[in-house]
């Protein structure tokens, strides 16, 4: 697999190498226009989607520190990180980041870098010829001003993904590599829709469990326009969560009545309230007097999918891998 | 300043305004029963009202129709136990509200006023967010303690202030205050300090008051605490009465002022401390449902405790229907609810009172 998209990526590069960027160059950018005059020597990444993208872009050299972890590194960009400060694990301050001096901050959110920033306003980093970039991923049909993780107004799509991925390679002037890592994605993502549909199975419907408040609280459930909706969506598994929030939270009574074919659970390193392990998740769909006659408790018909991979990153086709694989092992269901 | 009101001697009752009172106490029970009912058959689903009765009826009189699984936990498990919670709560923070009210003679006063909600949320951050009790204390036991500790503190800096009594409620309202600020900055820092980055919006929708995770257990320990909270508080009812003109004017008709203050206001704080730690913050119904009550049933302790349970019942009932039903396939937080009912209410009973009083 390594090999295959090594070799991929050496294809490519050659395919492409006439692509190099023509500075100054213009990108789009969630309302804004970003003008380079040449590629930036140095980075702010605020996010760990951002952190990890420019990494698998081969960019690691250039970001002079990290903000906002949700999770630890992946281990193949381990050394890499290693090398780069990281200003905090959390919220960085305004100052932190100019510290760095960065020539480009990338924020993965825009509660962090945008309108109602808590790091602060792109205009606050433009006054300081600091160039901003904010992914589309988190902006395009989605207000950020609405609701507490936002609002989307539009199902988020994968293609926003792609978009950042793109943007930013040709940014930094490696647009080659960031073909390659759009295709080597999209192509992953196309083999895990072809396994569900291999198996044959109709009508599969489903529902995403991220976590509750408290393990018997209305638990938060992936909404229909989120990323994880998306992955759903595009994997074939109707959402039976309507809400077009992100992560609305909806009763059991609700859920249950649904009767998924498949449920869907997160697992996290997070642990800040009980339902964040998903051994508790599972102990309590087997145990509450509701919901354990649902089908898909039942029937041992229950996913368990990496957190990580529920957002606009790279990390989003692991979780499509993860759920496709389980699908087809799941046993029982009417073809 | 032995001033002796006329008014605290017992009226003697006719015939009559007996009757009304036990027709009007039937009439409220029958209300009660009602609210109770459409908590169980209104819900964020439709089940027709023939299978609720056929799951109570499963339950209760021991009859065998065959319902589906799902349909019969909801009913008995969900919602029959939500409604319950949500009554006791509703009978119980009235309670707390009204004896406040009196005792600290503010007509601001709230069962939150004595720091609990603030001192809860700490308790909750500290179990959940900072991992306090390695897993062996839930979040509702941490509010718990969080919460007694709060009151704790406010009560002894009011007593240290106040010179030792509690001559004047002004001063457990500033120490109340003082007490909630600083709880609340805790929690902040808590959550601030917290290593992994995500938004603590699941903490604030606990403390918004949240009944959905509640089960039998909890409505056991809410309506025990709840019937006993309020039992002591109407054994104390004629004390209160003494109280609205002051501790001096009580202490002067021959309450036992200090050892009255204390009973009720521990009485209060843990009864709220409890209802915190099982279904979080519901705000307004403390504040609102005891001038309610007062409206229309007068003053009188004996007569206002009982009633502001029970509209305090029906009114977190109703407003918990509302806030599973207004959003379909989504549950709102109920403070929200309380909050937008309670608000216009309040206004209203301050515009009346202005003109009975012109």
């Amino acid at each position: 697999m390594l090999l295959r998209s090594l070799a991929s990526t050496a294809l490519l590069a050659t395919a492409f190498s006439a692509h190099a960027t023509d500075f100054p160059v213009q990108l789009q950018n969630c309302g804004y226009t970003l003008t380079l005059d040449k590629a930036p020597t140095s980075v702010v990444t605020i996010g760990q989607a951002g952190t990890e993208m420019l990494y698998a872009l081969g960019l690691g050299d250039k970001v002079v520190g990290t903000a906002l972890w949700f999770n630890p590194v992946q281990p193949r960009f381990k050394a890499v990180n290693d090398k780069v400060p990281r200003l905090s694990d959390n919220i960085p301050s305004f100052e932190s980041v100019l510290g760095k001096r960065p020539a480009l901050v990338v924020s993965q959110f825009e509660w962090m870098v945008g309108k109602d920033g808590v790091v602060g306003t792109r205009e606050q980093f433009h006054d300081l010829r600091i160039a901003t970039y904010a992914m589309p991923a988190d902006c395009e049909g989605k207000n950020n001003l609405v609701g507490s993780d936002g609002t989307r107004t539009a199902s988020y799509d994968v293609k926003a993904l792609y978009k950042g991925i793109r943007q930013l390679a040709q940014a930094f002037d490696v647009e080659a590599r960031g073909e390659s890592l759009v295709k080597a994605l999209s192509d992953r993502q196309t083999q895990a829709v072809a396994k569900v549909k291999s198996s044959g199975l109709q009508n599969l419907s489903a529902a995403l469990w991220f976590s509750s408040a408290d393990l018997a609280a209305d638990p938060y459930m992936a909404g229909k326009n989120g990323v994880a909706g998306y992955m759903m969506q595009a994997l074939g598994l109707r959402n039976v969560i309507t809400s077009a929030e992100e992560w609305p939270t909806v009763g059991w009574e609700t859920i249950a009545r649904a009767n998924p074919s498949i449920l869907i659970v997160a697992r996290m390193d997070r642990r800040r309230f009980p339902a964040d392990d998903y051994q508790k998740k599972l102990d309590f769909l087997k145990k509450d007097p509701v919901t354990q006659h649902m089908d898909a408790v039942k029937n041992g018909r229950i996913v368990i999918v990496d957190a990580d991979a529920l957002q606009g990153s790279i990390r989003q086709v692991d979780g499509m891998e993860q759920i496709a694989n389980a699908v087809l092992k799941i046993e029982g269901l009417s073809k | 300043m032995n001033t002796y009101t006329p008014s605290l001697s017992r009226p003697h009752l006719p015939a009559g305004r007996l009757l009304r009172a036990a027709l009007l106490g039937a009439a409220a029970a029958a209300l009660l029963l009602l609210a109770v009912v459409s908590g169980i058959a209104i819900g964020e689903t439709d089940i027709s009202a023939r299978i609720v009765y056929e799951v109570l009826a499963n339950q209760m009189l021991g009859t065998s129709y065959v319902i589906d699984p799902i349909n019969a936990g909801i009913v008995w498990n969900y919602r029959l136990s939500r409604a319950l919670v949500a009554a006791s709560c509703g009978a119980g923070l009235a309670v707390c509200g009204v004896v406040l009210q009196s005792l600290l003679r503010n007509a601001l006063a709230e069962p939150y006023l004595l720091g609990i909600s603030a001192g809860a949320s700490t308790g909750a951050v500290l179990v959940s967010v900072a991992g306090l009790g390695a897993g062996l204390v839930s979040m509702s036991t941490g509010a718990f303690l969080g919460a007694v500790c709060a009151f704790a503190l406010v009560a002894l800096l009011a007593h240290a202030a106040g010179n030792g009594g509690l001559s004047n409620g002004g001063q457990i309202v500033l120490a109340g205050i003082a007490g909630s600020q600083l709880f609340n900055a805790l929690t902040s820092l808590i959550i601030t300090k917290s290593g992994s980055a995500e938004q603590a919006r699941g903490i604030m929708f606990w403390l918004l008051g949240n009944l959905s995770g509640v089960r039998w257990p909890d409505t056991v320990l809410t309506a025990s605490v709840t019937m006993a909270g309020v039992l002591v508080c109407l054994m104390h009812a004629r004390s209160l009465d003494a109280f609205t003109f002051g501790s001096e004017s009580a202490a002067a008709l021959g309450v036992p002022v200090r050892r009255v203050q204390l009973t009720l206001l521990l009485a209060a704080a843990l009864m709220t401390a409890v209802m915190v730690s099982v279904v979080g913050a519901i705000g307004f119904v403390g504040l609102v449902i005891p001038h309610a009550a007062r409206l229309l049933v007068g003053v009188r302790h004996g007569r206002l405790i009982p009633a502001s349970a029970l509209i305090g019942a029906i009114f977190l009932i109703a407003a918990d229907v509302v806030s599973r039903t207004l959003i379909k396939g989504q549950v709102l937080p109920i403070g929200v609810i309380t909050a937008l009912v309670g608000a216009p209410v309040f206004a209203g009973i301050l515009l009346r009172g202005r003109r009975g009083h012109a």
